[in-house]
């Protein structure tokens, strides 16, 4: 499964380097030098990668070896994985539309850590951290204009 | 230069400046030794904020401070837990960790931390060293020379930032193709931009640095729910520890050049800096069958190289604006952002700043190891910090740095698309590092070569400069394939020659 899904993003990636090669190709050659000459290069290494994918027979072979750069990506525990916290992070993401950041922040701060098991005081003190960061730095120090939240326009 | 050198240091000790530094410091120990945040995400997560200050040198005294005291910090869970702050310290596990089970965890703490402040003076040391040859040679290349160099240090950080070059490769090659996106500014071309005026103006750094690092970990660490490890007790030898590291003061300065020169080379990093330097203790000092048992070398060597790591990586950043990691491809944005331009102007008309760049790499590892040798003990208790009360802050911290970078509601959209194709590959193992250096080096790769094309036609290509240095574009694309090809072959030979030896040995039986 996870060698079918790394082939896809390989795929992926072939497609989109191939697509920007084709739009670009109709552009006069100042806007589009950089993207025919690596675009192209692109293409042809990333099609060997594809190939390397879908032929390889252990998904970690070649990548056992050499100098590991970025850090592996570590195990999720439970059944639910890494989807948990990307409904947090889309939580947060429709929270700060809907009721706009001041509410958003502190709210998603006391209710993360609040289901993941800290106390009240202990989730209170962290909302209030990040409540008190986004007033005092951006709303006082910086005056960032918030965006309007969804719940105003309806009330 | 002297006095620009005064300059430098007098636009670093300021009070603001200081000030600064020491914030920065702060900040950088505690991401440096909270294990699953790394320096690059911080300093994502740092950049909108740096890029409304209008003093270059509070950035420099904020950034550069944060980014050279990462690794100081970051031997306290590896010797105290077995678990690396950051990976600059990962062969710090190899001796300190026994040394702390054998009880002398205060010894190996003391002594890296004085391995960190020698080896974070030879750092900068070797940029200082390097400005005289540098000065000459960057005001002599042209355009031509400038295009290759900058596909020199893509090829170089894609080849060897991941155990797979082409996708490394591939990565910086979309990088370069996302930092067209948007008008090109001579041509009026609409590149990529789907007619939305939110990307007229390209896409922002800050946001691609911010969904591409900051909230992969966030995942990683919110995934992974677990405490890090049980508690360590400090131990014993917290003197002997210091005095180890000024009797070793040899293979520190050994040790501290391979981290400055590993630091010089784009895209080798921290990340190895200490383990040539461990590899290079082991060869080199006597009695070696102790190594990995708990010596005291095995310490001094990872951490003095992993500090002077950094000075060294600014050599490339401020020479020619090739990041030579990921931190300094970050720290290269707002130096341009706030008007620092990296190249013959830095070693020119701005020396002073560069100066202040060696500063503030001298006097921030003096305040971190002071730091962390006055509050070793609170600032190790933070290793034990539940995952749920970093998580929500820094995915707090993210989605309001995003959207600092325009006002945009689209940021939120930018930075989610830019999280999930970070996870992507992070997932499948393509490297990150090189996608961002990229988008870092991407306008100037473009605008190299158009005047390259524009003014010589294709005779650029036959510059003796451009030869020399497409030979090493060359050597470093191919030297680590065929390296690795070999490596395989003979592994592949070495299980052969086992099984054949097996079946031997069963046939006579």
């Amino acid at each position: 499964m996870l060698r079918i899904e790394k082939s896809l993003f390989t795929l992926l990636i072939l497609l989109l380097l191939s697509w920007a090669v084709y739009i670009a190709k109709d552009w006069p050659l100042r806007a589009s030098i950089i993207i025919l000459v690596l675009g192209s290069v692109g293409i042809v290494l990333s099609l060997v990668q594809l190939i390397s994918d879908l032929i390889s027979r252990t998904a970690s072979a070649e990548e056992s070896e050499g100098i590991a750069f970025d850090a592996p990506a570590l195990k999720p525990e439970g059944r639910w994985g890494n989807l948990e916290i990307w409904g947090w992070i889309l939580g947060l993401y429709v929270a700060i539309h809907v009721i706009g950041f001041p509410a958003a922040v502190p709210l998603f701060v006391l209710a993360y850590a609040k289901v993941y098991g800290a106390g009240w005081g202990v989730s209170l003190i962290l909302a209030a951290l990040g409540g008190g960061f986004l007033y005092g730095i951006f709303e006082r120090l910086l005056h960032v204009p918030w965006p309007a939240p969804l719940l105003w326009s309806l009330i | 230069m002297l006095e620009a050198a005064i300059n430098g240091l007098l636009g670093v000790l300021t009070p603001q400046s200081l000030g600064f530094m020491a914030l920065g410091v702060l900040i950088g120990s505690l991401v440096g030794f909270l294990p699953g945040i790394g320096g690059p995400s911080t300093l994502a997560i740092m950049l909108p904020f740096v890029m409304t200050m209008k003093d270059p040198y509070l950035v420099i005294a904020l950034l550069v401070g944060m980014d050279a005291v990462g690794n100081t910090a970051s031997a306290i869970p590896a010797i105290l837990i077995s678990v690396p702050g950051s990976i600059g310290s990962a062969a710090t596990i190899l001796d300190g960790y026994p040394l702390a089970r054998k009880g002398q965890a205060a010894r190996a703490l003391s002594a890296s931390f004085v391995a960190s402040l020698l080896g974070g003076f030879v750092g900068p040391l070797a940029l200082l060293a390097a400005l005289p040859i540098l000065r000459p040679l960057v005001l002599a290349f042209g355009s031509p020379e400038f295009f290759v160099m900058t596909l020199w240090g893509l090829t170089m950080v894609g080849v060897l930032s991941g155990n797979t070059p082409i996708k490394g490769l591939v990565a910086g090659i979309v990088g370069v193709l996302l930092a067209t996106v948007g008008l090109d500014p001579k041509s009026g071309v609409e590149r990529f931009a789907f007619d939305q005026a939110y990307l007229w103006d390209g896409i922002d750094l800050v946001i691609v640095a911010l969904g591409l690092f900051a909230i992969p970990e966030c995942i990683d660490l919110a995934s992974r729910k677990t405490s890090i490890a049980e508690r360590q007790e400090f131990g014993q030898g917290f003197w002997e520890g210091i005095r180890d590291g000024f009797r070793h003061w040899w293979l520190t300065l050994r040790c501290s050049a391979i981290g400055a020169w590993v630091g010089f080379l784009p895209g080798l990093g921290s990340s190895v800096a200490d383990w040539f330097a461990y590899a290079h203790a082991v060869q080199t000092e006597k009695n070696k069958e102790s190594f990995g048992k708990g010596d005291i070398r095995g310490v001094i060597a990872s951490e003095s190289s992993n500090n002077a790591k950094e000075g060294g990586g600014y050599i490339p950043t401020v020479a020619f604006g090739i990041p030579g990691s990921t931190s300094t491809a970050l720290i290269l944005t707002a130096f341009i952002a706030v008007g620092i331009q990296p190249g013959p102007d830095l070693l020119t008309k701005q020396l002073d700043l560069t100066f202040a760049i060696v500063w503030t790499l001298a006097l921030a590892n003096v305040i971190a190891v002071a730091l962390c040798l006055l509050f070793i003990k609170p600032l190790a208790k933070a290793c034990f910090v539940p995952f749920y009360t970093i998580v929500p802050l820094i995915v707090v911290f993210v989605f309001i740095g995003a959207f600092a970078a325009n006002f945009s509601s689209y940021d939120f959209v930018a930075l989610l698309a830019f999280s999930l194709l970070g996870f992507m590959m992070r997932r499948h193992r393509w490297p990150r590092p090189p996608l961002l250096l990229g988008m870092v080096l991407g306008e100037k790769m473009e605008l190299y070569l158009w005047i390259s094309t524009t003014r010589y036609g294709l005779e650029w290509l036959l510059r003796p400069g451009v030869i020399v240095l497409l030979l090493l574009v060359a050597a470093s694309l191919f030297y680590p394939m065929l390296k690795q090809r070999r490596e395989r072959a003979e592994t592949k030979a070495a299980i052969l020659q086992g099984k054949t030896t097996a079946k031997e040995s069963h046939a006579q039986d």
